[in-house]
């Protein structure tokens, strides 16, 4: 059973507010989604261990390096920047 | 003959130029897109840019490329440099990326004509497309019903000839399904045969970039360019063999499977239309086997629990600080302001997904749903294994249903996931697939069917569905949008 | 009653690699903020990470050298949480499956500290906190580390202060790290709890984050403990919980508040594929490793006679000992080797800094050569000193300032001169040594010294003096 605390606490942890008019809507359509999750609990076959798709390994780089970008380029996309770093002003 | 091969035998005999066309491409799509909203930006600019480099190589005398000149669109969550990349969402409003994604990079070295980026469900999470910041993409045979998901932009701007193909995405079916709505054909490669890098991510160990076109041949012509080994994803193999050449191989003797399982739940008029292909195969000559795939019906929850979970990882990084949008509100300290820039900039099926993940991931849970849905995927991916010492593909409805009218998409979150049980088991096994129309309903809505193959036997499927498409044409129609070729 | 200290470390070391971890940027440190990155590693959407080899390389090698297991088969794990630092809101790091397990390192009391595992990850990137207002700067983001896991196994200040310097001292020798603590390339978490002397059972413990100074650790170690044994001792609770140490003031002060609950959840990272190393590659990087500084140190006590504590000054630092081991070829005593390094050349090197770089003008073949010339007898220690001192400002050989007379030796005669003169200038010195005053015999022995400029042979001068006044 989801819990109004366990929403709020995935809430926290995915860094989301849920206004409090909509907590019990979204508790209970959670309760929905994770009852139909909970249906992988009831297979009655044996899990078998994966790996990853191809079972692919030691997809490694060279170490040698590459130039890096033009600060410009990086910083280009930043909501707010300043002397060369990005940034989060305190308040707004 | 395909789009693209008609396109360039054009531009080769000077029937048209490539300037021309691509005009042509730019006007249809005015005239079209207030209807269709399959584009969410059109870069006539950069097309007509491309379109005179080509005009130029053809009076040189020079032979074209493989996909050089054809005008064609990219889903909006291919990174393309300096073109906005949103995924349709509010929380990477305005933002323009620094580099291409592989699959650009390539398209572009051949000179390939982007008309633009094409619309789809925000971040690739949706069914109907209608979960796009933009509004939804319409479906070209009725413009009331929606074009499918994810990759509907992608899926309508083809099918109504405003594209003459398109890239799209698949985690869980967003190539299959639109084009199967649509009426067209679409390709969702094996797992790594193509590079996801510039792919932004929804959920990694599942996606995979294929091509949405109107024929077969032109999805085996994008398929054979884009897969391609590339040192840049760790996940990539590249293909084993092109499929162009093998497209017209007789199919005789080959084994086509039917799972039981997977016409459960379908409606009669999908599973009709898909067992009338299995006799036309049939007559062939292929041999028609029925089988049991019953881990099939894990096959939805497992494909939330592990999408979900990468998708709240994935989507971790969107906060406001180093692209996209921050939060218009005042706010105080940095954590503030990043709650309230993604709570303001994730639409709610997206909330909804990073909320599940967070959860099957977190203290306690883990164990229960993440770790106990990757065994399973262990489970289905032997399943298919097993399935596949038996037959060559495996034939299956795409969609349970056709289009759905827009704004029908039902509210109960479950009740839509339940929209992908067909293609969603081929993601989780990192599955070649390919749906072709396969009929229309009473409506005239079209039908589509997967046929599915082995790792990396994209050639097969695509064989397979040639061969279909040889023997019905019928089922491939234009609609009374765009270019005519 | 009395009280115990318990500790273990996890301890962040940062890889001398080229390039970062997941990218082909550079990992120099400084730059202008923000100019060492890439799509990649600010975490752009649709970026992949792709493995540097020789991080995989350099985490065999630290774990090889603390006597862990090598995985054969090891996983990239990611680890969520959204702070500024972090572009893509995880760090990729391991977890379920690390590169090495279960090693140790031994210390001077014979102590073995039990290291649970090493693990490879990446960096975070730089934030400069101005009047609230947050900088972040990505120069740092993605730069390759290892952090070495503990076991709770140590149980005094100076076991922490040891296993710190050992481990410094041992990355650096295999050369994957230069570990300066003050420019962050090594970090430490503490975690620390008390208990009654005597008792096995473990206490709550305490976390103190990110240290980057060995004074710094001691001291809050320190303080943390004295802190626990007053909470105990006043009937209160220790709470488990993660603790920041303040140097200004001496104390450590809670580190939580609500928005940053941690609940890493942890899963494999899809953007990356397993690691397989086999056992003939771990072998290959074990030959390749240098020999270790603890095995180093013993074998110049066993097999070269240098005391201990000299051979430990030997292999602080791997350039020294390279030098030693050069400088000593040939020679029958190498103890004559380590007296010049650590009397004469350590006089030139007065940093810890100068001693490590060991960047000094005369090659080990050269004092090799002057070392051989006085292990012949054919010049005397005190030449030596003040010829080495010479070599050390010019870096030229030893012949440039002996001469073939000053090798010649003396002739036995002209000795014996010299000495009947000394015992006739010094009466009053020869008279206080029959009286018993050993000592006063110097005074003859300087004369003939100083009358010989030095060359001659002072045991045999000793030698000669006494039996002439007896």
């Amino acid at each position: 059973m989801i819990t109004r605390e366990d929403v709020e606490n995935i809430a926290l942890l995915s860094k989301l507010f849920v206004p409090e008019d909509e907590m019990d809507n979204l508790t209970q359509s959670m309760q929905e989604i994770v009852s139909f999750a909970d249906t992988i609990n009831n297979a009655d076959v044996e899990g078998v261990e994966f790996d990853n798709i191809n079972n692919l390994s030691n997809a490694l780089r060279e170490d040698v390096v590459k130039p890096s970008m033009p600060k410009e380029e990086i910083l280009k996309n930043a909501p707010e920047q300043a002397e060369d770093h990005f940034l989060v002003r305190k308040h707004s | 003959m395909g789009q693209i091969a008609k396109i360039q035998a054009m531009l080769q005999n000077g029937e048209i130029s490539c300037v021309e066309l691509t005009k042509k491409y730019l006007k249809a799509i005015e005239e079209a897109n207030g209807e269709l909203n399959a584009y969410v930006t059109v870069t006539p600019d950069e097309a007509l840019e491309t379109a005179k480099k080509v005009d130029e190589k053809i009076a040189r005398g020079e032979k074209l490329l493989p996909l050089e000149g054809v005008p064609m669109t990219l889903k909006d969550n291919i990174s393309t440099n300096g073109i906005e990349t949103t995924c349709c969402s509010k929380i990477l409003e305005g933002y323009k990326p620094i580099y291409d994604a592989k699959v650009w990079e390539i398209l572009k070295s051949q000179n390939a004509v982007l008309l633009g980026k094409t619309n789809m469900d925000e971040f690739a999470m949706g069914s109907s497309c209608e979960n796009s910041c933009f509004g939804g993409a319409t479906n070209p045979f009725n413009t009331d019903h929606v074009s499918g998901g994810s990759s509907g932009g992608v899926a309508s701007a083809v099918s109504g000839d405003i594209a003459a193909f398109g890239l799209g995405s698949d985690t869980g079916g967003s190539i299959r399904q639109p084009a199967s709505f649509c009426g067209i054909v679409g390709l969702k490669p094996t797992y790594g045969a193509v590079s996801r890098y510039g792919l932004v991510a929804y959920a990694s160990s599942l996606d995979q970039i294929g091509p949405i076109t109107k024929t077969v041949e032109d999805a085996s012509l994008v398929f054979d360019s884009i897969s391609l080994y590339d040192e840049n994803d760790s996940t990539s193999v590249g293909k084993s063999e092109t499929t162009f050449d093998k497209l017209d191989n007789d199919i005789k003797g080959m084994k086509i499977g039917i799972a039981r399982e997977y016409l459960d739940g379908v409606r009669d008029d999908v599973k009709e239309a898909v067992l009338s292909a299995a006799e036309k195969y049939k007559e062939m000559g292929a041999e028609i086997v029925y089988f049991d795939l019953p881990a099939l019906k894990f096959a939805l929850p497992v494909y939330y629990i592990l999408a979900c979970a990468e998708a709240s990882s994935n989507l971790g990084r969107y906060d406001g600080i180093r692209y996209g949008y921050k939060t218009t509100q005042s706010y105080e300290g940095t954590h503030d302001m990043i709650c309230k820039t993604r709570s303001e900039g994730f639409g709610e099926e997206v909330k909804r997904r990073i909320l599940l993940g967070t959860y099957v991931l977190s203290a306690g849970y883990y164990d229960a749903y993440y770790k106990k849905a990757q065994n399973l995927r262990g489970t289905i991916i032997k399943a298919f294994d097993d399935a596949f010492k038996n037959v060559d593909v495996i034939l299956a409805p795409t969609v349970p249903m056709t289009a759905f009218k827009m704004g029908e998409a039902v509210s109960d979150p479950v009740e839509t996931y339940l929209t992908d049980i067909c293609t969603v088991p081929i993601n989780i096994a990192g599955l070649p697939s390919v749906s072709v129309p396969c009929g229309f309903n009473s409506k005239g809505m079209p039908i589509g069917m997967q046929i599915i193959g082995d790792k990396f036997k994209e050639s097969t499927i695509l064989n397979v569905a040639y061969k279909y498409q040889q023997a019905c044409p019928e089922n491939f129609k234009d609609t009374k949008w765009g270019v005519k070729l | 009653m009395k009280y115990e200290l318990v500790a273990g470390f996890e301890t962040h070391i940062e890889l001398g690699t080229d390039t970062k971890i997941f990218c082909s940027c550079s990992t120099e440190f400084g730059g202008e903020p923000n100019s060492h990155c890439c799509p990649v590693c600010i975490g752009l959407p649709g970026t992949l990470p792709k493995l540097n080899k020789k991080v995989v390389e350099y985490g065999i090698m630290a774990g090889l050298a603390t006597n862990c297991e090598i995985a054969n088969v090891s996983k990239m794990d990611r680890k969520n949480y959204c702070y500024p630092d972090l572009s893509k809101a995880y760090q990729i790091s391991q977890l379920y499956a690390p590169l090495c397990n279960r090693g140790y390192v031994e210390l001077s009391n014979g102590r073995k500290i039990r290291i649970h595992h090493i693990h490879i990850e990446e960096d975070a990137g730089k934030l400069i906190h101005n009047h609230g207002d947050t900088y972040v700067d990505y120069n740092r983001g993605g730069v390759p580390l290892i952090e070495i896991v503990s076991e709770p196994d140590i149980r005094s200040i100076d076991e922490a202060r040891e296993y710190v310097e050992k481990l410094q001292q041992i990355m650096r020798y295999i050369g994957i790290s230069d570990c300066r603590m003050q420019e962050g390339s090594m970090r430490c978490d503490v975690n620390i709890s008390v208990r009654p002397q005597g008792s096995d059972k473990l206490g709550t413990r305490t976390e103190i984050k990110n240290m980057n100074s060995i004074t710094f650790i001691t001291k809050a170690m320190e303080y943390e403990f004295e802190r626990q044994v007053d909470l105990i001792e006043n009937g209160e609770k220790v709470v488990q919980e993660t603790l920041r140490y303040d140097d200004a003031t001496n104390t450590t002060s809670s580190m939580r508040s609500k928005e940053d609950a941690h609940d890493y959840r942890y899963f494999r990272d899809p953007d990356l594929v397993t690691i397989k190393v086999t056992d003939e590659e771990i072998e290959e990087i074990r030959a390749k490793l240098p020999e270790l500084p603890y095995i180093k140190k013993q074998r110049y006590v066993d097999e070269l006679g240098v005391p201990e504590s000299d051979a430990g000054l030997l292999t602080k630092y791997r350039n020294i000992s390279e030098y030693f081991d050069k400088a000593i070829d040939g020679l029958k005593k190498p103890k004559t080797v380590s007296n010049f390094i650590i009397g004469q050349i350590f006089r030139v090197l007065q940093t810890e800094e100068d001693k490590e770089a060991f960047d000094i003008k005369t090659t080990p073949q050269q004092l090799n050569q002057l070392c051989k010339l006085l292990e012949d007898g054919k010049i005397q220690n005190n030449l030596a000193k003040s010829t080495l001192d010479k070599m050390l400002e010019t870096g030229k050989d030893c012949t440039e300032y002996i001469s073939e007379e000053d090798m010649a030796g003396l002739d036995d005669s002209f000795v014996d001169e010299l000495c009947k003169q000394a015992i006739e200038a010094n009466p009053k010195a020869v008279q206080q040594y029959k009286e018993g005053k050993e000592k006063a015999i110097m005074a003859c022995m300087g004369f003939v010294m100083k009358n010989s400029k030095g060359k001659a042979n002072a045991q045999e001068v000793l030698e000669k003096i006494k039996s002439m006044i007896s």
